[in-house]
This record gives structure tokens, sequence and C-alpha cells, in this order.
């Protein structure tokens, strides 16, 4: 293993690499990986459109800010934003070009046009689902990147190759907690810890009668719970569908669906890490080469 | 809900929030497991501390 031990394994690619990663494939572009870069746009922006052809301007109704138009009339900072799929609609907006392009395409101010953002569409839970994991996807991309970029930098030409790709290893966990551990040599933590993700969340559709995870009603929260890929793309295509009723205990479901997706958060950034000191360990520690 | 219904939730998944945490600073599933039990108990103890905090602040200023 190579490690130049005047660096400081901590320090940051800096904010050119970090905005570079909002556009999938532009880091690879410049990592001179071409095939790869062509992937991640391709990948991405089509992720995008399947689900953007369902949803459509729906888009802006689960923004975190309202592009609406204020009272009184008039425009405003937030539309001109909003025109170009800035009002925070996450996790869209890690994937800026495709949003920007959708939003762009669905922009309309006019009452009748705001009227649309608000109406329900047929399969929107898997259309908002679709747009939203293009986001991830992207971010994966990008994470992928930059560990191709750190690696070249602390490990110089001759670094050596992690046990796994750490960005494969956190978007695997994304999908099925625990399942990027497996991938990086600790199956048995990476069950334990995908289990009490999967624990948590279950717990939280069964008390919210399966409602606790659905963009249109509850699309703040939801932005957290998606970071539980699986579990959101289960809710979106079985539970979420389903007519509602007087869930007792709706707003419990809704917040351990939410603990869930944070967990899922810490699970991911830990696949990752783990995968990553396979190459980079800390200070201290010796690693099997 | 009845306080014995909170408790039978959070109790479950506070152990479960520090087995994730946990997980972070340890390899194997046994040396997670332990560390989370450890962690999860101590959670509890503050939160124990803190209900009854809250509750004597609420005796306090809005009476029993």
């Amino acid at each position: 293993m190579v490690m130049r031990s005047n660096l400081d394994p901590a320090r940051g690619l800096g904010w050119g690499a970090f905005l570079a990663g909002f556009v999938p494939g532009l880091l690879q572009f410049r990592l001179g990986q071409t095939q790869r870069a062509v992937l991640a746009f391709v990948s991405c922006t089509a992720l995008f459109f399947a689900g953007w052809m369902i949803v459509r301007e729906r888009l802006f109704y689960w923004a975190l800010l309202d592009p609406g138009t204020p009272p009184g009339g008039g425009g405003s900072l937030l539309q001109n934003l909003a025109r170009f799929g800035l009002p925070l609609t996450l996790p869209e907006l890690l994937n800026a070009p495709a949003n920007a392009i959708g939003a762009l395409l669905a922009w309309d101010i006019s009452p009748a046009g705001e009227r649309l953002w608000r109406a329900v569409r047929p399969l929107e839970d898997l259309g908002g689902f679709l747009t939203g994991a293009s986001g991830m996807l992207a971010a994966f991309w990008s994470a992928a990147a930059h560990w191709e970029l750190r690696r070249r930098r602390d490990g110089g030409e001759t670094a050596a190759l992690p046990i796994a790709n750490p960005a494969l290893c956190a978007a695997l966990s994304w999908l099925v907690p625990g399942l990027g551990h497996a991938k990086a040599g600790q199956k048995d933590k990476g069950l334990l810890m995908g289990a009490a993700v999967a624990i948590v969340f279950t717990m939280g559709l069964v008390f919210a009668g399966g409602h606790a995870v659905d963009r249109a009603n509850a699309s703040v929260w939801w932005i957290a719970q998606n970071l539980f890929g699986g579990g959101t793309l289960f809710a979106s295509l079985v539970t979420a569908p389903m007519p509602m009723g007087s869930e007792l205990h709706l707003d419990l479901g809704i917040i351990l669906c939410t603990v869930a997706g944070l967990m899922n958060l810490v699970v991911m950034v830990d696949a990752y890490t783990v995968a990553e000191r396979s190459v980079f360990p800390l200070p201290g520690k010796e690693v099997a080469a | 809900m009845s306080l014995l219904f909170r408790f039978m939730v959070y109790v479950p998944v506070l152990f479960l929030i520090g087995v994730v945490i946990t997980g972070q600073h340890h390899t194997t599933a046994r040396d997670t497991l332990r560390a989370a039990a450890a962690r999860s108990l101590r959670w509890l103890v503050w939160s124990v501390l803190l209900v009854v905090v809250m509750e004597l602040l609420g005796l306090v200023f809005i009476g029993w």
C-alpha cells in the first residue's frame, strides 16, 4: 500500500470538484474516463425523465420552497430561480442539468399552471421515486469520481485498489442497508446495521398503515426517508398507492421512517468509509494488502 | 398514547439507533451489539433525566 504521510486524509478536494459533482459525468470526464462520463450522464438523465414523464410540473409542488405567485401578485426572485429548477427539489437538485431542463419544460406560472402542480397524477409515487433516484444516482457517480480523485491525489500513480469501490458500497447500502458492508468484507456487521434500519422503517410503515412514506402528503419528510432507497421504492410501489384511512399513528410512522432514512445515511457513509480504509487506513492501523 | 406504548416504541428504536451509531466504530457484529447495549442504556438514563426535568419545569410553571 502506498500512502504519503504528509497529507491530511481529511483534506477535501475543493469547491470546484464539489460543484462539478452536480453535473453527472463531468468529474469522470475531467479524470479522462470518457465512457464512464457518458454512462453517468445518460443513466441519470434517463432515470430523471422516466419519472418526469409521470410527474412533470408536480415536482414544483414537492419543492422545499413554494415558487407560487406571492400574495398580491407579481414575480419574485424565487420564481426566477424555480424556472431553472432551483426551489430546492431534493434530491433531484443533485442531478442539476436534468432537473433544470425538466423545470424549464414544465414552468407555467399562470393560475391554471399552478393548479396543475397540485393535481394528483396516476403513478405519481413511482414517478417521484424515479426522479429522486436520479438525484441519488448522480450523488453516487459524483462520490465515485471523488474517490478516484482522492486515490490519485493521496496514493500517487501506484495507488492500491480498494476491496470494493466505496461509492458502489454506498449505493448498494442505499438500496439494501448493509449490502455495502457485505461487499466491503464486513458481512455480519452489515447484516446487523441493515436489520436495524429495516426494522425501524417497517415499524414506521406498520404504525402509519403504510402511509408514512408518501411524497404527495409528506414531501419534506420524504427527502430524508428517501435515504433508504429500497424501502422508499417498496413504499412507492406497494403501500403509498393504497387508499388512506384514518391511521391512528400516522405522525409516529412518518417520524420512524424518517429516522430510518437518516440511520441509513450513517450506514451508507460507514460502508463508504470501510471500503476507503482498505486503501487509506486510520493512522496507526495496518490493513491487509 | 399510553406511557407503556411510548416506552415500548422508544426503547427498541433507541437501541437500533445505537446499533447504527456504534457500528461505525467496530468491525464485527458482536462488538457492535455490546457497544450498542451500553450506549443505548446510557442514552436511556439521560432520556429519563430529561423527562423528569421537563415534568418538574411543567410543575413549576403550569402547576399540578
